[in-house]
């Protein structure tokens, strides 16, 4: 984080002086008038302080005094105003892929939450004083325009301020309301702050009783230069005294706060610079730096491109980003950002006195006050500038049991602002989402969701995202156990508010990371969450209307989260993906959305990849769970692999060149090549009288075009992967549908297109496709074929002796492309010498005699078996200095059935799953995918440039450019075979 | 004619010229190809080596342009008005020969039957 600050800091720093001369000057005016104003004040209000007085009175004065400081650091404003716009987001992430039966697949991905924070660019100088100058921050932005308004004169500080164009946006709301309301409520939080815990609330009536009394007095328009004053004045005497000397004590509660409290600050680390602060206040595109991988797993999207490090600005840069956002959008995306506006809007009018009940005993009770208190709190924290902290040393923020408290608060406002304050701290912070586990805030916090008013229940929410957020999970337990997902859905089919939609489906995303809650989801919120969320924003419509023309999906963030959850929760087993498939609605949806991403060439986006996982994760095993699975079983299976004919295939394909004469030659061609392959009109396809739809629509040939568009178009590793896992997933069983599967991927040319992923530089990518080959070549027709064309680039795939590949594919992709070869060459003399002729020999008996993996090992002995096997080849080996040593497994152990190739080809069923899996959650790949989006093509020939010592290879490679143009080139649609010109 | 990719290539070509004809409103060769680096070659009946993704004539229509100027069946096609026909997908061949403001397309083709003619190496690119 720290890291963005820098190119600023110096500027900061310099502004920051600017200002506290400034403030200064200020401050003395104030005091003046402070002590005018107190002495009035403290005369006239006592009496109905008092009452009061007790936790709010305290608060009043820190207000004012927030205001002084925040002119002073003005640069800082920044900085907070970013913090508190920050919403969270979780994003998480599933692995999906399923693959093997017995792998559970779904790795929890990482949770991200966003949240804007505060920044430390300012000086440290006080360590006491660091606490207080967070709070001052978020003042801040009010207090400068504040300043200038009041009678007093007092300079205006924006012209200075660097901030200029973020100050407008914050400060333009505020001060609707702001000018009047801000001050005191921040004022109530305060005073809390400085007193100690127990102490505070009880001990000090008489000197919270006299702040109250100060706030009366002041009246709107004096109130801006009473908060000031009293932030001076007051503040420091209350807190500290118990009793009612509110000046001399002042000193000494600062100090102690922070050493008890520090924690509750710690919260502010997370934003490092401003810059970054302003990103996360726009939750989805900047998301993602902050928190690292964890980002971008969530923001893979679109967003995700957004550079982030460009705008050294931080006032403007951010939002100019955004660009379909007014600049209230993002504020409103940070949930504290929302804390402020709504209170103010929406209550401005009373503020004062309620504001004051709202602490804890309230009287008066007006919410709206405390609502605010708390919102300043928050900004104060987030936006901790040492300098603030310097010039007053008082303040504090409320520790974590206070702020629960607020939690239980009658008044709505501090409800909200308490939980929008917990959003903050949680943010980035496991100690604190620990204490308030253990101080037994969530229950109160999910009780919160079913809160009738919109603020209370939203910052509940987003409370609850960002506590579900992260590795730790207790919370997302803590959270199940007291009801929190039964109470998330309802909240979901409740509101239409879709900045709630989106936190609470944020939150269950988070929660779906965890493998036993995965089921709870299921159970109460599959159908609420497909019925509100994904078929709505699929564009998917159950019965079409004829006038309209279909509908595109939406790519919102509230689908993008619905689908992350769902794609977690896919990979939850056998039964959860029973419940998925058979949810009403859903797979059609989903295909519908992936149809419409395809159609509109839209689809690098995290949403996208979220569908494609969950429809990857729902084929899996598809032949054996579906309902009436059996009554496709292929009888042919028995017989083995190879079952899907050729020949109406080739009648399909053969349309491609014209002459009938040509055809047949070519049929005759094939015949001599392979063995005759069943027929494919042979595979009945079961008569429907009605649509397709459902789980049905999983398995039905059309997908096949579907994916193959993905693996065409997207640049996005995940989708990628997915995409060929899902086709990997639909040719692996022996039944009708994985037959038509097979010949469907020949037909629609999708062969190519696989082996050209073969070439992608994300091994997860080669893996998946890898796998997918092995079991494409169950089809006689597709063996041939790939042994003819893929070989070279599966070789390509393996290391060279014990030094790895230039892509340094793990040890998983390794045996994966190992298994396929060697499936590929089994029952086929004609594909093992194209294994010989693509140099692979060296390698297998590298790999053979050198690899650490005794999986390697194995898996690379079984292909040299093989190849030993076929008679007629063992000439030219021999004459190329090789003999049956190097084809003999080298440990005495190895696997017995070698010569049969059984080992291998056992596999075969198997080798889809669960190895794979574990790719897809790693962070690091993410990483690194997303580094490589932009450069796909020159990594590409970088990686490869080693490989060309061989001149064979040479050439291999340069002849297969061309594919990969091909792939570009492509239209999603097929290929014309033969056109009139 | 077979070739190794990356390798300079020869060939013997001969030279084309297809004089475009008006048939409604658009403009006709009279022939049609098949092929392309996006296409299986292996289903290409014309090719020698069933490696090759060039782009062939795979029908030619009885006294269309194309056969009025001499495009036979089973012709590989090198070159259409310059550019290189060895290495494009079938569509791009196919907008090459199509474009609707030219009324000319020369091509360089190549056959087994010329092989003794005219010698002119290319560069696959």
């Amino acid at each position: 984080m720290e890291e963005y600050d820098v190119p600023s800091a110096a500027s900061i720093l310099a502004s920051v002086k600017e200002q506290e001369a400034r403030f200064e000057r200020l401050t003395r005016a104030l005091e003046e008038e402070r002590r005018n104003v107190s002495l009035q004040l403290e005369r006239g209000s006592l009496p109905s302080d008092r009452l009061v007085g007790g936790t709010t009175g305290g608060s009043k004065q820190p207000l004012a005094w927030q205001q002084m400081v925040m002119q002073e650091q003005s640069p800082s404003n920044q900085t907070s105003l970013a913090m508190m716009q920050e919403p969270q987001e979780v994003v998480e992430e599933t692995v999906t892929i399923e693959e093997d039966p017995g792998t559970p697949t779904s790795h929890v991905s990482v949770v991200t939450s966003d949240d804007g924070t505060t920044r430390r660019t300012e000086t440290k100088d006080n360590v006491t004083n660091m606490k207080v100058t967070k709070m001052v921050k978020t003042v801040t932005t009010r207090t400068v325009r504040q300043v200038p308004l009041g009678p007093d004169g007092l300079p205006l500080p924006e012209g200075s301020s660097p901030l200029g164009s973020y100050t407008d946006s914050i400060d333009r709301r505020y001060m609707k309301n702001g000018e009047r309301f801000i001050t005191p409520q921040a004022t109530s939080t305060l005073t809390r702050s400085y007193n100690n815990y127990s102490d505070s609330y009880n001990d000090t009536p008489d000197s919270q009783f006299r702040h109250y009394a100060l706030h009366d007095g002041y009246g709107d328009v004096p109130d801006n230069y009473g908060s000031l004053s009293r932030g001076v004045n007051y503040r420091p005497y209350r807190p500290y005294m118990p009793t009612g000397g509110y000046r001399p004590e002042n000193s000494y509660t600062l100090p102690i706060r922070k050493d008890d409290y520090g924690h509750v600050a710690q919260p502010q680390v997370p934003m490092g610079s401003s810059t970054v602060d302003l990103n996360r206040s726009q939750p989805e595109r900047f998301q993602p730096e902050p928190y690292g991988l964890e980002d971008d797993r969530r923001s893979l999207g679109p967003d995700d491109e957004e550079p982030y490090d460009l705008e050294p600005d931080y006032s403007t840069a951010n939002r100019r980003t955004l660009p379909g956002r007014t600049i209230r959008e993002p504020l409103r995306n940070g949930p504290r950002m929302r804390g402020y506006e709504d209170p103010i809007e929406a209550e401005l009018i009373d503020e004062r006195h309620p504001y004051i009940h709202g602490m804890y005993p309230a009287p008066l009770a007006q919410p709206e006050r405390g609502s605010l208190a708390s919102l300043d709190r928050m900004g104060g924290r987030r936006s901790p500038s040492i300098d603030s902290i310097r010039k007053d040393p008082r303040w504090r923020d409320p520790d974590l049991p206070e702020v629960i408290a607020m939690l239980g608060h009658p008044i709505d406002p501090v409800k909200s602002n308490a939980a929008a304050y917990l959003q903050h701290l949680c943010y980035e912070n496991d100690k604190i989402k620990k204490d308030v586990r253990q101080l037994k805030g969530i229950p109160v916090l999910v009780g919160l969701l079913d809160h009738p008013k919109a603020e209370v229940h939203r910052k509940a929410c987003g409370a609850l995202r960002n506590i579900s957020y992260g590795k730790d999970h207790d919370n997302k337990v803590a959270i199940k156990s007291c009801d929190g997902i039964p109470a998330l859905i309802r909240l979901l089919r409740k509101t239409s508010d879709m900045e709630v939609r989106e936190l609470i489906t944020g939150t269950l995303w988070n929660l779906s990371s965890y493998e036993p809650l995965k089921m709870v989801i299921i159970n109460h919120g599959l159908q609420t969450m497909t019925n509100e969320v994904i078929i709505p924003h699929s564009g998917w419509e159950q019965e079409p209307n004829e006038d309209s023309k279909p509908r595109d999906a939406e790519w919102t963030t509230v689908f993008k989260n619905t689908s992350g959850c769902l794609r977690n929760v896919s990979s939850d087993g056998a039964e959860a993906r029973r419940r998925l498939r058979e949810c009403e609605g859903l797979v059609d949806a989903l295909l519908h959305a992936l149809q419409s991403a395809v159609g509109k060439k839209d689809m690098d986006n995290k949403s996208v990849e979220n569908c494609v996982c969950i429809m990857r994760n729902l084929s899996y095993h598809v032949h054996k769970e579906v309902p009436g699975a059996e009554k496709f079983l292929d009888p042919s299976a028995l017989q083995g692999p190879g079952s899907a004919g050729t020949q109406r295939k080739k009648n399909d394909d053969a349309g491609c060149f014209g002459g009938k004469k040509a055809k047949e030659e070519w049929f005759n061609q094939g015949r001599k090549n392979g063995e005759h392959d069943k027929n494919y009109d042979t595979l009945d396809l079961p008569k429907r009288t009605e649509p397709t739809k459902g789980f049905e629509l999983l398995y039905q040939p059309e997908v096949v075009r579907l994916y193959l568009s993905l693996l065409t178009e997207s640049q996005n590793y995940n989708t990628l992967e997915a995409a060929a896992g899902a086709l990997q997933n639909l040719s692996a069983g022996q039944w009708t549908w994985s037959n038509y599967i097979r010949a469907t991927v020949r037909k629609e040319k999708g062969l190519p297109i696989l082996v050209e992923l073969l070439r992608s530089d994300s091994d997860k990518v080669v893996r998946a496709v890898a796998i997918a080959l092995r079991n494409l070549s169950i089809d006689r027709r597709n063996k041939d074929l790939i042994g003819s064309y893929a070989m070279r680039d599966l070789v390509s795939n393996l290391p060279s002796g014990q030094q790895r590949p230039a892509k340094n594919l793990e040890e998983d992709t390794v045996v994966a492309i190992l298994n396929t070869i060697h499936e590929i060459i089994t029952d086929s003399s004609e594909n093992a010498r194209s294994l010989i002729t693509a140099q692979a020999i060296d390698k297998l008996v590298a790999i053979n005699r050198t690899s650490q993996s005794a999986r390697e090992t194995k898996a690379a002995s079984h292909v040299l078996q093989t190849v030993w096997s076929y008679k007629d080849l063992r000439n030219g080996l021999t004459k190329d200095g090789w003999n049956k040593t190097h084809f003999q497994p080298i440990a005495a152990g190895t696997p017995k059935g070698s010569k049969s190739c059984k080992p291998g080809y056992d596999d075969t069923t198997l080798p889809l799953m669960e190895k794979n899996q574990d790719g897809y959650s790693t962070i690091d790949q993410r990483d690194k995918d997303s580094k490589y989006k932009s450069s796909d093509g020159s990594s590409d020939l970088q990686e490869r440039e080693p490989l060309k010592n061989d001149t064979n290879r040479k050439h291999y490679i340069r002849s297969n450019r061309p594919t990969v143009s091909l792939v570009d080139a492509c239209d999603v649609k097929p290929q014309p075979v033969d056109s009139w010109v | 004619m077979s070739f190794i990719p990356g390798q300079p290539v020869s060939a013997v070509v001969q030279r084309i010229e297809i004089h475009k004809l008006y048939e409604g409103d658009n403009l006709i060769l009279g022939f049609s190809i098949g092929g392309g680096i996006d296409q299986d070659p292996t289903q290409n009946p014309f090719s020698e080596d069933k490696t090759d993704k060039g782009i062939y004539v795979t029908r030619v229509s009885k006294g269309g342009p194309a056969e009025v100027a001499g495009l036979r069946l089973g012709d590989k096609i090198m070159q259409v008005n310059g550019w290189d026909m060895t290495m494009v997908t079938h569509d791009q061949a196919r907008k090459k020969l199509t474009k609707k403001n030219e009324d000319v397309v020369r091509l360089l083709v190549t056959r087994k039957s010329l092989e003794e003619t005219v010698r002119q190496s290319m560069m696959q690119h």
